[in-house]
């Protein structure tokens, strides 16, 4: 009974130790942390959208979408007028698990860019849709009326880097997701005064 | 065993992947690049110097019934704040790595070099020998992502070698490959030990294999009922 105690003692108290470290360094990186997630997501941001002159992350809209989720878009201004708006875009295809990306969209609704924020896709294959140049050589111009959103082994219009068909079918889900979402809101998008502030 | 000897062991004589054949799990998931195979070989470099000293100061205090989960405790810490680190201040890495670095918690090197080194040694030798082992599992995840980023992407260090008209052997960047490359890179690696071994006059060891009667926890523990085998 003795040793038990003293073992669990010892136990407990390394946890202990370990816990109050871990708490401390959490405490020291969560600003860092948040700051390099929002550096990231601006930078996704400004690639995607199209010539702007404004502070996109200070010019945004939350439109209410039907499944009870927030759209959140951040428009680039040019000379005053909407030149286009960037937003997250999700899909549940990827090969391992959720891919998130920033859309980028011109006034027209036509993709004017698009950048991976999230992925677990394999390295060396679907992970090669992380690289800007082939994002945009892809997908950029692309709209919801002038395209086959499916990639060109399903008889689609999008190309697809060979031996990762899957990823390039969920990106295609992605984007043709977030392009109808843009056609179906697009009044609120372009119409409604900024929210401003933080992203 | 003199300083010298421990820290250059870890880089050849017990390599900790092509003479040991210890954390087979982030060496072949990670490895499909140089730089990521020196991002996880840093990372876990890291968090084994800092296990090793750890549990060497609290050596004493440890005690033998319970060393397996206190080790784990005080690699799990040291794994958290790398992954914590890494994600506020190497934004770019953490999301290549990011799925392997929780993984380094169950990379047998590292609970291994706490069983067999730390918790018998003092701080000085340990962080040596945590230096050392991580120093030969970093050079080696190099070696072996060259290897495959060579042959499955036609780069290295990301530099294109061949020009945009290299069609790449995919399969070595894909899981498969990492077989393939290891397999042949620790059979040469045999062949040139075994040759040394002949020229010195001393009996060629081969690596250990990879079954658990054989692993460091089991071998090195002083008779006593190794704490992962079922008999």
């Amino acid at each position: 009974m003795k040793t038990m105690l003293n073992l669990s003692l010892r136990l407990a108290l390394i946890s202990a130790v370990a816990a109050l470290a871990l708490a401390q360094v959490a405490d020291f990186t969560a600003g860092p942390i948040a700051a390099a997630t929002r550096a990231a997501s601006l930078r996704a941001i400004r690639q995607v959208l199209p010539a702007y002159d404004n502070e996109p992350d200070q010019d945004v809209v939350r439109v209410a979408l039907a499944e009870g989720d927030t759209l959140e878009c951040f428009r680039g201004r040019k000379d005053g007028a909407v030149s286009g708006c960037a937003y997250k875009a999700v899909t549940q295809l990827g090969y391992s698990g959720e891919i998130v990306v920033m859309l980028g969209m011109d006034a027209a609704g036509q993709v004017s860019g698009v950048r991976l924020l999230q992925h677990a896709e394999t390295p060396g294959l679907g992970a090669k849709y992380a690289e800007a140049a082939l994002l945009d050589d892809y997908y950029k111009g692309h709209g919801l009326a002038d395209t086959d959103w499916r990639v060109a082994k399903d008889g689609g219009d999008l190309d697809a880097v060979t031996g990762a068909t899957v990823t390039g079918r969920a990106l295609a889900d992605a984007i043709q997701r977030g392009l109808e979402q843009y056609q179906a809101h697009r009044d609120e998008i372009l119409g409604a005064a900024a929210a401003g502030g933080q992203p | 065993m003199t300083a010298g000897q421990i820290f250059i062991r870890g880089l050849w004589k017990e390599n900790p992947i092509f003479r040991l054949v210890l954390g087979m799990c982030p060496t072949l998931a990670v490895t499909t690049s140089v730089f990521n195979g020196l991002g996880m070989g840093l990372a876990s470099t890291f968090v084994l110097i800092c296990s090793n000293a750890i549990i060497a100061l609290l050596r004493g205090f440890i005690p033998k019934k319970v060393r397996i989960p206190a080790f784990i405790v005080v690699i799990a810490t040291f794994v958290t704040i790398v992954d914590l680190v890494m994600h506020g201040f190497f934004y770019d890495l953490h999301r290549n790595l990011g799925l392997f670095i929780p993984l380094i918690v169950v990379n047998c090197l590292i609970l291994g070099r706490a069983e067999a080194f730390a918790s018998r040694n003092g701080i000085g030798v340990s962080l040596l020998d945590g230096i050392s082992m991580g120093l030969g599992f970093t050079l080696s995840l190099m070696l072996l992502g060259g290897v495959r980023e060579i042959l499955g992407n036609g780069s290295l260090l990301g530099y294109s070698l061949f020009g945009p008209d290299f069609p790449p052997l995919l399969v070595m960047v894909l899981p498969p490959g990492a077989f393939i490359a290891l397999g042949f890179l620790m059979a040469g690696i045999n062949k040139l030990e075994e040759r040394r071994a002949i020229r010195a006059g001393e009996e060629f060891a081969p690596p250990r294999e990879m079954d658990c009667g054989n692993c460091v926890l089991c071998n090195l523990n002083d008779g006593e009922k190794p704490p992962c085998s079922a008999a």
